[in-house]
């Protein structure tokens, strides 16, 4: 078989496990974690391919690009799905012994194989209408993933994930109508040739980034983020918060770096990195009040997409080597977030079924009780601050440095206030958790489920932290095909 | 000729204006029941704009599934809709300024855009230039089931997995009671009518491969049929009553697409490139099991999701 086909079976693999876990609802989880096994196995050939072979294109079909489909694989796209890939096994690991209700364990397995299908096509598709089917399948599956949460807050925070997420699929299929009918294809790489600078192409720009903002939960289109993330069961509220946020983000890069690269002024840069800051302090503010551990898990997702968007303006000025350091830096606060913030929500499920609740003034001898649960969450604590060793340290420490060199020192004075924020938040929750109580029982945990959360918290802390230097490298050198 | 094309422009400008005020009449009705009539015939009256630019495909998908199938999903929730109260605005005047500016600055930005390019509109076509100058190699003769089953088959791989999460979604949200009454009338309608949708939704399945039609149109068919068994009071609609059965039939349209592209790429073609002189029949395969899968998919939906133990 060739090399291309492994572009093929990422994609292929969770909708097969999909499909069978539907037919045969008793083995569901078997088929689940199997499946989600054999898609992290693939995905790291991925990427072994591309860092061997370069970018990898696939016309399936065997049609010309333009009148076919194509998948289109590089650096950035590789790695973004080995980090799904990589999430979604932890989760599966996680959900098996994790769903009490029949109803609940029967509809997760084919929905969370068809949200994890959505997740690698979007990231590995090359046409951008393919990209609104991907948009629709991630969004449909994702709003019904939450719903199983079951509580009422979870089916209110379900339908209006639904309805926000259909309003950004809306918006930006408008723009890729008005694109079509000016350029007549809808392959991205034809689409960024014959871009120009022209209204319509402002107007494409304009609906798409309005569309991804909403679905990237960007401040101030956050409002939707905090009820869903927060009431959806934890394998779920993980898959949300590290990687469908992610995936929004990702399609900004791609618009924004590769096919509106002539639109894209400092300006409208310096604009969404505005809104970026205030959604790092906003966040990190509402974090630092939640009341819930999850809902601080959940305000803190806001702050952190908030400096990825912080990225934008220092890349919009930089040049040469300096920029692409910088945007292998972005890319790796991103993975680090992602691993991080799933690792934290796996920890509270686990805390919300021994304790019956997550209300963090509550949470005192949790260290007691579940000590490698709490250490999981200051692992992850030590990813959301950015403290080293993490990627995120690395990332932040990057911005700031690219902050100061540009002369723009005001995203400096966010930085410093949104570290300091989230060391509060941390700190807080840790120093609850830390809370000693006479005579605490040590609860029965399957090792099934804080060993994976520990898994993803070690890769977002040390596996990123120390291991990150040749991974960030080869991104910033070889990230996109489009050669950024 | 030129007066008929003066009748056909008054005609369509007609259209136009009526389109714009249903829309509007549906949202501002505060009486959900209105809304919904309402929308229903917007849904016919945008399947005769589709008709007018010369799109009968998406005329047919829109009349038999946004106003016929969209129709009786709303008028189902609307019966089990209990609190039976009008609908509820955001009556803040800020809120409600600060949404017609939004639409105002969206409606503009498209027309601004949608102006720029309407003068070379017709140069840039280049795509509908490359579908004819590759139908022939499609394996079917017409050209919209060919960028649906072959050229951008992907796309449609993946729609048929979305309606799997719709269907699953719709469970996931909650039990349906089921309390249906059963109407006489439409028992006698059933007897003759059923068969009749069945045998449409087999012409207009075969039809896609030359003309207007295909596994959409008549999975709607389909879909239309088996709401009215369950409207003549068949509890289980004409759906096989073996529930892994259902699940199986629900599964079968995706399943053999992505079974016949990953067997392609196995067997050296890559993934769902069909050999040219085969192509006719994979196509043929995979839309039938498409059409059994979208029609008991919509039949469901209207039912509230897939049966489960004690939950029917």
């Amino acid at each position: 078989m060739n090399e291309a086909a492994s572009v093929v079976w990422v994609i292929s693999l969770p909708l097969l496990g999909a499909l069978l876990a539907t037919v045969w609802r008793q083995y569901a989880a078997t088929i689940g974690w199997v499946s989600s096994a054999l898609t992290a196995g693939c995905a790291v050939w991925l990427l072994w391919v591309v860092q061997r072979a370069g970018v990898q294109e696939l016309a399936l079909g065997g049609w010309e690009i333009g009148l076919g489909i194509s998948l289109y694989a590089d650096g950035l796209a590789a790695v973004m799905v080995l980090m799904s890939s990589l999430v979604v096994l932890g989760c599966s690991v996680y959900a098996r012994h994790y769903f009490r209700a029949q109803r609940q364990h029967e509809l997760f397995w084919p929905l969370w194989l068809l949200l994890a299908t959505a997740l690698n096509a979007l990231f590995l598709a090359g046409d951008l209408f393919n990209v609104y089917v991907t948009l629709e399948l991630l969004g449909i599956s994702a709003s019904a993933l939450t719903a199983l949460g079951a509580k009422r807050a979870a089916l209110r925070a379900a339908l209006r994930y639904l309805v926000v997420g259909l309003l950004g699929s809306m918006l930006y299929l408008m723009a890729i109508t008005l694109l079509y009918a000016a350029y007549g294809t809808l392959n991205a790489v034809q689409i960024a040739e014959a871009l120009q600078v022209d209204p319509l192409g402002w107007a494409a720009l304009l609906l798409m980034l309005a569309g991804l903002a909403l679905k990237m939960a960007l401040f101030p289109l956050h409002f939707w983020l905090p009820p869903a993330h927060s009431n959806a069961p934890a394998p779920v509220s993980a898959a949300l918060s590290a990687l469908v946020v992610k995936a929004a983000f990702y399609l900004v890069v791609r618009l924004w770096f590769e096919v509106f690269a002539p639109l894209t002024t400092p300006l409208l840069a310096n604009a969404l990195g505005a809104l970026g800051a205030m959604a790092v302090l906003w966040g990190s503010w509402s974090a630092l009040r939640a009341e819930r551990l999850k809902l601080l898990a959940a305000y803190s997702s806001v702050a952190q997409l908030g400096y990825l968007v912080m990225f934008f303006p220092l890349l919009a000025v930089l040049e040469g080597e300096a920029r692409q350091w910088l945007f292998g830096a972005m890319v790796l606060f991103a993975l680090s977030h992602a691993f991080a913030k799933s690792a934290l929500f796996l920890a509270a499920g686990i805390l919300l079924q021994y304790a019956g609740h997550d209300r963090i003034r509550e949470l005192s001898g949790t260290t007691q009780a579940l000590p490698l649960t709490t250490f999981v969450i200051a692992l992850a604590g030590i990813a959301l601050v950015g403290l080293p060793p993490s990627g995120a340290f690395l990332g932040k420490w990057y911005l700031l440095d690219a902050a100061f060199k540009t002369g723009q020192w005001w995203w400096v004075l966010v930085l410093v206030a949104g570290s300091l924020l989230a060391t509060a938040y941390v700190f807080r929750l840790l120093g609850h958790a830390f809370g000693h109580l006479p005579a605490v029982k040590r609860p029965v945990v399957a090792a099934t489920q804080e060993i994976p959360a520990l898994a993803l918290a070690l890769l977002a802390t040390f596996g990123l932290g120390l291991g990150a230097m040749s991974l960030w490298s080869w991104l910033a050198h070889t990230g996109t095909g489009a050669g950024l | 000729m030129n007066l008929l094309d003066g009748l056909w422009g008054v005609l369509d400008l007609l259209l136009v204006a009526v389109l714009l005020l249903l829309a509007m009449a549906a949202v501002l009705s505060s009486d959900r029941r209105r809304s919904m009539m309402l929308f229903i015939v917007f849904g016919l009256v945008l399947a005769l704009v589709w008709a007018r630019l010369h799109a009968p495909d998406i005329a047919l998908a829109e009349a038999a599934i946004g106003a016929g199938l969209g129709g009786a999903l709303l008028m189902a929730t609307l019966r089990r809709d209990t609190h039976q109260q009008t609908d509820q605005f955001p009556q803040h005047p800020v809120v409600l300024w600060g949404v017609g500016v939004l639409v105002m600055v969206l409606g503009t930005a498209i027309a601004w855009g949608l102006f720029s390019v309407l003068p070379t509109v017709e140069q840039t076509w280049r795509k509908g230039a490359a579908v004819d100058a590759q139908l022939a190699f499609s394996g079917v003769s017409h050209p919209v089931t060919a960028v649906l089953l072959n050229f951008r088959a992907w796309d449609t791989l993946l729609e048929l997995a979305v309606l799997l999460a719709a269907i699953f979604g719709i469970r996931a949200l909650g039990y349906v009671r089921s309390a249906y009454v059963t109407e006489v009338a439409f028992s006698q309608l059933a007897v003759w009518l059923v068969p009749l949708l069945i045998l449409m939704a087999g012409y207009v399945l075969w039809a896609g491969a030359h003309s207007p039609g295909g596994a959409f149109q008549a999975g709607a068919l389909l879909a239309g049929a088996g709401i009215l068994l369950r409207l003549a009071g068949y509890s289980h609609a004409g759906l096989p009553t073996t529930r892994w059965l259902v699940r199986l039939g629900l599964v079968a349209g995706t399943g053999v697409f992505l079974l016949v592209g990953l067997g392609l790429l196995g067997w050296g073609q890559g993934f769902l490139h069909y050999p040219i002189a085969y192509a006719k029949w994979w196509i043929l395969l995979i839309e039938m099991l498409a059409t059994v899968s979208i029609g008991m998919t919509l039949t469901l939906a209207f039912m509230g999701g897939i049966p489960q133990k004690e939950a029917a």
